[in-house]
């Protein structure tokens, strides 16, 4: 399958992740730089996961909704969308080739944890997956953002106003426990399940299943990933 | 479709909430093979107009037709028959001119096998090919229109729809973008160009479609609207020195006199002897001519006519 030239909005990005050398090598050293000595440290593991979390909830959230508002500043993705190609197609294709590029950055990162920290291959798995989906969440908050602002300035404080409240409830670190209103909420946030497995690769046990770590966040996130597609008419009109 | 306008436009209205501006029932068709310009000025609404026919804003009323298909409700099949270049010329910048053009009509749906040799013919014939593995962020701002009009017309769209097509581009591309629209109506596509460029209109267009504030002031042939601006003619007189023009503007049948430069032009109506006249006053107030043209109308004048009509109507 050939990449470039591309004939696809998600071969066109692609291209240019991999295009730009300096920055493919810079995209790919941060998560190693930030998430390495974190994983080689005897930091306490729900800190060490609280931390590799955050890398990926920051990674794709800021990633896609900065890069998204500098397109439609630019006028290209509505001039794009504006082709016979279906603009639900277009929303999902950003959507999901932003999860995969952040994530192909951060499995360096995370084959280091692993290395480091050998845990089960069932864990391996499950944390690996809940990555993704995460990141697939992020890149979901960050296109929901876009539809509210031009301002790639603007999309970095509303992603802030609602990443942190969702970062308490997941448990990264306060709210390690919830009881109540607080638990239930919990279950609805995929950053939570992500979470839960880094702290089992970092060697606590946080009560969850892999398989529960695999099946709820991938409903979530199915769901959410659904209804960004759908803010697709709005998000590529022009901004007048 | 035979017979069936290539576009039909219907009572288009579209206001912009914080500025009032837009279009205001506008009802124009385009048949297969016509060239059409929009004219008007500044904030006329050629560009609102040609954003709903692209399809990228709908009308608040009005309805419109492509190729017999809705806009409103048909959008991708419309889109599909469109051809288009927005005002401001955007690309991936870091993606080269190829590979921007390749995305494109890829997109637009030239198959695989036919998009190398319809991009190369675009690209030798617009003077791009030296450039086309250069990033676009390199590309100057006329080089980016030539790429623009490669991405509008590499599929063979069946109605072209042109935001000042020809700014921007040297002289040499002007006559070579036109000569293009040119082959391309002539195998039975549409062209609605919106242009300030009142000569290109002229040269190139079969209709003119005149905007003012947003509604539609008058259409016809280049020749009927030149024709209907009857006798008023341009005396336009090249001066060494500025000079005061009251007393040009006082002389019997002179209708407007307005300075271009070093130029004093004077619209006037045709009568005997008014270009000796307007001469003899010129030359009376102190200026000393060093070139005198006299012009017979065009478009400029029928512009400048209509625009200060509905100006005056305002009033």
């Amino acid at each position: 399958m050939r990449i470039n030239p591309p004939d696809a909005y998600w071969k066109k990005e692609v291209s240019l992740f991999f295009g730009k050398r300096f920055a493919l090598f810079i995209k790919m050293l941060y998560p190693l730089a930030i998430i390495g000595p974190v994983a080689a440290s005897g930091i306490p593991p729900e800190f060490a996961a609280a931390i590799v979390g955050i890398v990926a909830i920051m990674a794709g959230t800021f990633g896609a909704g900065e890069s998204l508002t500098n397109d439609i500043n630019d006028g290209i993705l509505v001039r794009f969308s504006l082709t016979p190609t279906s603009p639900y197609r277009i929303v999902g294709e950003i959507l999901a080739v932003n999860a995969i590029l952040d994530f192909i950055q951060l499995l360096p990162a995370l084959a280091v944890v692993y290395l480091i920290h050998t845990p089960p291959l069932a864990w391996v798995l499950a944390a690996t997956f809940a990555v993704f989906v995460t990141l697939v969440m992020a890149n979901a908050i960050g296109i929901l953002l876009a539809n509210f602002t031009s301002s790639p300035a603007d999309v970095l404080l509303y992603a802030t106003i609602i990443l942190f409240p969702l970062i308490y409830l997941s448990g990264f670190f306060r709210n390690q426990n919830p009881e109540g209103i607080l638990a239930v909420l919990r279950d609805f946030v995929p950053f939570a399940y992500m979470n839960d497995a880094l702290k089992e690769v970092f060697g606590v046990a946080s009560g969850m299943s892999p398989a529960e770590v695999f099946i709820l966040p991938a409903i979530i996130c199915a769901v959410a990933a659904v209804a960004v597609c759908l803010t697709a008419p709005r998000l590529l009109s022009p901004r007048l | 479709m035979e017979g069936h306008p290539t576009l039909a436009a219907e009572d288009i209205t579209r206001r912009y909430k914080s500025s009032g501006r837009g279009v205001s029932s506008v009802s124009l068709a385009v048949a297969p093979g016509e060239v059409v310009g929009l004219v008007g000025p500044n904030g006329s609404g050629k560009s609102t107009l040609l954003r709903v026919l692209s399809t990228a804003i709908k009308p608040d009323s009005g309805s419109f037709r492509v190729c017999g298909f809705d806009g409103i409700g048909e959008k991708r099949k419309v889109r599909a028959r469109l051809g288009l270049m927005m005002d401001r010329p955007t690309h991936y910048s870091d993606l080269t001119g190829w590979a921007n053009a390749y995305l494109f009509a890829r997109s637009y749906g030239v198959e695989e096998e036919k998009v190398g040799n319809v991009l190369s013919e675009l690209f030798e014939y617009f003077d791009l090919a030296e450039y086309m593995d250069e990033r676009v962020k390199t590309y100057s701002y006329g080089m980016g229109k030539k790429l623009a009009l490669i991405e509008a017309l590499a599929h063979g769209p069946e109605l072209l729809l042109l935001d000042e097509p020809s700014l921007g581009l040297d002289y040499t591309s002007q006559l070579a973008y036109q000569r293009k629209v040119r082959e391309f109506s002539d195998t039975g596509a549409s062209v609605l160009l919106a242009s300030n460029q009142v000569d290109e209109v002229e040269a190139l267009c079969d209709r003119v479609v005149f905007l003012h504030r947003g509604e539609v002031i008058t259409e016809g042939t280049p020749e009927e609207l030149v024709s209907s601006v009857g006798g008023i003619r341009r005396i336009v007189a090249s001066l060494r020195n500025p000079v005061e023009y009251g007393k040009v503007s006082e002389v019997p049948g002179v209708e407007r006199v307005a300075t271009e430069g070093r130029e004093l032009v004077v619209h006037c109506e045709e009568r005997p002897n008014i270009v000796a006249d307007v001469v003899g006053e010129i030359v009376r107030s102190g200026g000393d001519i060093t070139n005198l043209a006299v012009e017979r109308p065009n478009l400029s004048d029928v512009f400048v006519k209509l625009t200060g009509e509905a100006l005056a109507r305002e009033d």
